[in-house]
Formats: C-alpha cells, sequence, structure tokens
C-alpha cells in the first residue's frame, strides 16, 4: 500500500444555503494519477478549490502532506501550496503579464534563482509543452488551446510533487492531448508526481488513470481502481464508459413512472 | 372519476385551449388516449403537471407514446422545495449578511493600506514599469476630460455668480467667488467623481473579471496577495496622479471664471489678477490636496471591492461595475460633506 499524499474526510461544502458536496472521504496517492469524474455541475471544480485551501469547508478537513489545510495566509498552510501546481479549468494566467512573465511569477516569489536561471527554466518548461513561440505573447494572444498548456507550464515550474488539472484536455486537439497524457504518466513514473485529473475524456481516463473518484450530485458514488470501475455492469459509472464507447449502449436511466398505466395498444 | 377524451394529435395549440380546465380541477383523472396518435413537448408536460397534482390514469395508450412521456420524466426532489422562511430568520439572515460584507469591504481597506506602505517593504517586487504604466492610465488618461468639465464648470458658475452679484452691485467678488469655490470645492469634487466613473469602473471592471477567470485564485495558489498584486499598484497610482489632476482641474475651473470675468463681466485683467492672487490661500489649498488624496483611497478602495465581491460568471462584471461606479461617487460626495465641516 503506498502512502497517501492527500486525504479528504467527510468534506462538506456549500455555496450559501446550496449544498454542493455531501460528506466526502477520500485520499490520493503517492505516484498515482486519481481521476475524478462526473457529469457537469456536479462539483469537481467545487472539490478542487477546497482541496487547496481557496474555500472552507462547511465541515470536514483536508490534509496535505501532513499538513492541515486552513486558512490560506497561514504559514503551513503556504508552505504547503507552494508544493502544489493547479491548472485551472479556464487557465488563469494573469492577462496584465505575458506567457513568460506568468510562468515565471511562482520562481520569483518563492525561489532566489538569479534572472538569467528563471529565463532558462521558463523556455524549458515552454519547449516541454510546444509553446516556444509564445514567450513574449499575452494570454489574450492565444487560443484555447494554447492557453491550457501555457497553464500546465506554470502549474509545473516548481516542480511542484502534487498536481491538480482541472479538464487539462477539453478544447484540446487529439495530438496534443495526447502528448498532454503522456506528459503526466512520465511526471507519474519518472518524478513520482501525485496527479489528479478532472476530465471526461473517456480514451485519456482508460490511458493515464490509475484509481478513479466518481462524483454523482456532490456525493462519491465510486473511489476505487480503473481496473475494477471498467468490470461495473449497471449503474452511472457503467453508463459512463459504456456511453461513450457505443453511443447506443446503456440507455438512459428511467425514472419510477406515477402515471397508472390502464391499458396500452 | 373525470374523464377526458384526447384528440389524435395533443400539440400546442389544443393544450393552449384545453389545459386550463384540465388543470383546475381536482380529484382523480382518466386520461382517454383511444385515438391518440402524436403528442409534442406542450402535451407532455401537460401530462407530467397532471400526473403530480392529481391522481391521473391513461387508457389505451399506445407504446411510443407512452415511452415518450416516461422518457422525460424528471425526478422530483421534493426536498428542494423552496419554503419562505420566517420573518424574524430573513432579517437575521440580511443582517448578518451585511455584517459579512462590512467584513469584507473593511478588510479590503486594511490590506490596501497595509500592503500599499509596510507591507511593500516585505516582499519581492516583482511588477517593476507597472507604476508608470498605471499612473498613465488612471491619471494622465482622464485628465483631458477632468480638465474640459471644470473649464465649463467654472465658466457656469462665474456667470451665475456674474448675475447675481450685479444684483448687489458687488461685481468685484467674482473673481473671489470663482477661486475660492473651485479651490475649496468643486476641484477636488469634480476631479474625484469623474475618476470614480474613469477609474473606479475599470478597477472594478479588471478585478471582476480576473475573479471570474479564476485569475484572483491563481494568484493565491501561488502564494501572492491579490490585493498587494492588483491594487497596491493602483493605489500608488492614483495617489501620485490624483493631486496632480486636482490642481490642473482647479487652474482650468479658475480659468473659465475669468474668461467669463474678462468677456461677460468686463473687468481689467490687471484687476482680475489681483483679486486671484488675494484669493488664493495656501491653507487651503494644502487641505483641498489632502481632501483629494483621500479621494483617490476611497475610489481605489471601493473599486476593487466591488470587484473582489463578485462570484460567478461574466454578466456579474457590468453589474459589479455598475454598482461600484454610484457607490463611490456617493461615499465621495458624503465624504466631501464631512470634510466641509471641518474647514
Ligand atoms: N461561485 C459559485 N456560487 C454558487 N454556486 C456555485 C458557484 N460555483 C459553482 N457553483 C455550483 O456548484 C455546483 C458544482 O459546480 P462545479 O463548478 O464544482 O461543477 P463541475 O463539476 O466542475 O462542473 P464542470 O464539469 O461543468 O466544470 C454547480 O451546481 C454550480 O451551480
Ligand atoms: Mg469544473
Amino acid at each position: 500500500m503506498s502512502e497517501n499524499v492527500i486525504e479528504i474526510r467527510n468534506l462538506t461544502a456549500k455555496y450559501g444555503d446550496r449544498t454542493v458536496l455531501h460528506d466526502i472521504s477520500t485520499d490520493f496517492k503517492r505516484a498515482e494519477i486519481k481521476v475524478v469524474l462526473g457529469t457537469s455541475g456536479c462539483g469537481k471544480t467545487t472539490l478542487l478549490k477546497h482541496t487547496i485551501g481557496l474555500l472552507a469547508p462547511a465541515s470536514g478537513t483536508v490534509n496535505i502532506l501532513g499538513t492541515q489545510i486552513g486558512e490560506l495566509d497561514s504559514p503551513e498552510t503556504m508552505a504547503t501550496l507552494k508544493r502544489i501546481g493547479v491548472m485551472y479549468q479556464y487557465g488563469a494566467l494573469l492577462g496584465s503579464l505575458t506567457v513568460a512573465q506568468n510562468i515565471a511569477l511562482p520562481l520569483k516569489m518563492h525561489t532566489k534563482l538569479s534572472n538569467q536561471l528563471i529565463e532558462e527554466i521558463v523556455r524549458d518548461k515552454l519547449h516541454s509543452v510546444k509553446l516556444d513561440i509564445a514567450y513574449d505573447l499575452f494570454p489574450g494572444e492565444l487560443s484555447g488551446g494554447m492557453r491550457k498548456r501555457a497553464a500546465i507550464a506554470r502549474a509545473l515550474v516548481l516542480d511542484p510533487p502534487i498536481l491538480f488539472c482541472d479538464e487539462p484536455s477539453a478544447g484540446l486537439d487529439p495530438v496534443t492531448s495526447a502528448g498532454l497524457d503522456d506528459l503526466l504518466k512520465e511526471m507519474r513514473d519518472h518524478l513520482g508526481i501525485t496527479i489528479v485529473v478532472i476530465t471526461h475524456e473517456i480514451e485519456s481516463i482508460k490511458v493515464i488513470a490509475d484509481s478513479i473518484l466518481y462524483l454523482e450530485k456532490g456525493k462519491v458514488l465510486y473511489d476505487g481502481s480503473l481496473a475494477e470501475a471498467l468490470k461495473v455492469t449497471a449503474g452511472p459509472l457503467a453508463n459512463f464508459f459504456n456511453r461513450v464507447d457505443n453511443f447506443n449502449g446503456a440507455p438512459a436511466v428511467k425514472m419510477q413512472s406515477k402515471l397508472i398505466v390502464r391499458s396500452t395498444q | 372519476m373525470e374523464v377526458i377524451h384526447l384528440p389524435k394529435d395533443i400539440d400546442r395549440h389544443w393544450v393552449e385551449t384545453s389545459s386550463g380546465a384540465i388543470l383546475a380541477g381536482t380529484g382523480p383523472i382518466l386520461l382517454d388516449f383511444k385515438d391518440v396518435e402524436s403528442i409534442d413537448s406542450a402535451g407532455i408536460a401537460l401530462v407530467h403537471i397532471l400526473e403530480r397534482t392529481r391522481s391521473t390514469e391513461v387508457e389505451s395508450i399506445r407504446r411510443p407514446i407512452l415511452d415518450q412521456i416516461e422518457s422525460t420524466q424528471q425526478e422530483i426532489d421534493s426536498s428542494k422545495k423552496q419554503t419562505k422562511s420566517p420573518f424574524f430568520e430573513r432579517i437575521g439572515t440580511s443582517f448578518y449578511n451585511n455584517f459579512c460584507e462590512f467584513r469584507i469591504a473593511l478588510s479590503v481597506l486594511v490590506e490596501m493600506l497595509y500592503w500599499g506602505t509596510i507591507g511593500m517593504f516585505e516582499r519581492r517586487d516583482f511588477r517593476k514599469g507597472i507604476l508608470g504604466e498605471q499612473m498613465y492610465h488612471l491619471g494622465y488618461g482622464a485628465l483631458g476630460i477632468t480638465l474640459a468639465l471644470t473649464f465649463l464648470i467654472g465658466v457656469a458658475l462665474a456667470v451665475q455668480s456674474a448675475i447675481q452679484l450685479k444684483a448687489f452691485g458687488a461685481d468685484v467678488f467674482l473673481i473671489a467667488l470663482v477661486v475660492q469655490g473651485m479651490i475649496r470645492e468643486l476641484g477636488p469634487l469634480m476631479a474625484a467623481i469623474i475618476l470614480a466613473g474613469r477609474t473606479g469602473s475599470a478597477t472594478t471592471a479588471e478585478i471582476a473579471t480576473m475573479k471570474v477567470q479564476e485569475e484572483v485564485d491563481a494568484l493565491k495558489t501561488m502564494g501572492l496577495n491579490e490585493i498587494q498584486f492588483i491594487v497596491v499598484p493602483k493605489f500608488w497610482a492614483l495617489s501620485a496622479t490624483m493631486p496632480l489632476v486636482t490642481v490642473m482641474a482647479i487652474m482650468s475651473g479658475i480659468l473659465g471664471g475669468f474668461v467669463v470675468a474678462f468677456t461677460m463681466v468686463g473687468m481689467a485683467p490687471q484687476m482680475i489678477m489681483d483679486e486671484f492672487v488675494k484669493n488664493i490661500i495656501v491653507k487651503d489649498f494644502v487641505l483641498s490636496i489632502l481632501k483629494s488624496l483621500v479621494f483617490s483611497w476611497l475610489i481605489i478602495w471601493v473599486g476593487s471591492y466591488y470587484g473582489f465581491r463578485v462570484s460567478g460568471g461574466a454578466e456579474e462584471v457590468g453589474r459589479a461595475t455598475t454598482q461600484s461606479v454610484v457607490s463611490t461617487i456617493f461615499v465621495i460626495v458624503v465624504a466631501d460633506a464631512i470634510f466641509s465641516f471641518f474647514y
């Protein structure tokens, strides 16, 4: 059994009065890629934001690398956050800085490296996501896919032991997205990084996922290995995998009708 | 039991005319589908509502039509039903919400002042050059329109006053009135109101957009303080440019007054100059610049507060911007009224 890097216990999250996550408990293990799945609006991004302390849970705890995540400006939380790379769903590059400045920002904040070294690191990272040409461009001048790749480069610039990716391949072409999968697997295998990926791309899930967390309406429906998940034959999870393999696969789940049918023709 | 014989096609037109009576009834109902060959969304919706509100039975229904009705069956989550909360609970909630808002606003102010002054030396400065850029955008960009407007206000003020003063034969006081009015009141106030509309709204829009696009979240996870990163450069840029803009606005307004005094009232240039020099009081001038400095902080504070308050989608950016401008102008005028008690 490998060691837990992130432990979430009984996490309940609310926006105002509306409970979005109900009593979530799960673990993320070292050097493992865990894919968070679920229909749109089920609370995946919300789970991510609570895990990294951007939002405070209504109840429950999050523990990352042995530190309990609390207020963002507490020193322990800050120190832990430095070791996490986050790629946001829409990139979240800072519009007032160039791509290179965006990627250099964490380095300038948290290290004392010289500008020459920083520039070299930035160029290396840009190259690893095939964005060499974007060095001096502003985020507004990039396409959606390029912005995502730049965001990944920024998330990786401090070589974090934990990486969160919110829909990394949505909107990317198949070639780039396969390249991204390779990059993630490489990081897991060679650097032992723990990676949490939110994605809907079935092909990519089958390639990269070690384990799967399936959320529905803010509750955990399945939490376990990919192999086991693929064996499930009924319910939403099976539906999810079947559906996309084969569009005529399982029909939508029917609700129990209260209509009293006396006779049919 | 009420029995309804349905027509061949249950379409929108039939539902439009017949649904009122059907839905108004209570008690069990039997829908006879014998003749029905097709049903559209309106028809399906009608059956769904009946199912929920009355005990409904169907007869002689064709399989495909039954499937159609059942496949769009929504899940009714009874826990979701909105119940109106009791009066006192609502009062309490709204009081608590206002209190939270107030706390956020206060923390933006405190952080802005802290990171703008003491905190400046605490972290590495990574945005060299941003200050000049911001000064150019926030201050210089607003100069032209501010000067034009205060000039016109100077003209209007002088014309109105000249008419009144003439009635008392007190023409010579015209210059005193315009100069003191501009320095003490209108110069700083007009400059602040124009910059509230321009700089305040731009600040809110920029921050709100960053919030919506998760840029603020990204800043936080990279360990940067969002106030320090976004607000402090604006704070300094406006603190530096606002007094300059105000001084020029005052001059421009006074110039407008001179033009009226010379052309309309027919005062001699020498006399205008004498009166002008006599009425410039250094203390007033300094206080007025201090006042404009406070206004500039109010503009940035309220502007950023409304920006950071946004959560959710792009449509909130526009709303926040409008609210921000209105509130900034309100706060400035209130502050101005308070100032007027002190000097
Ligand atoms: N800022 C917010 N304020 C209020 N409700 C929110 C907010 N953000 C999200 N929600 C609600 O929380 C629920 C979960 O949203 P979340 O963004 O976590 O979904 P998601 O699983 O990431 O969906 P997607 O796959 O579309 O990105 C949604 O029902 C949404 O309406
Ligand atoms: Mg999401």
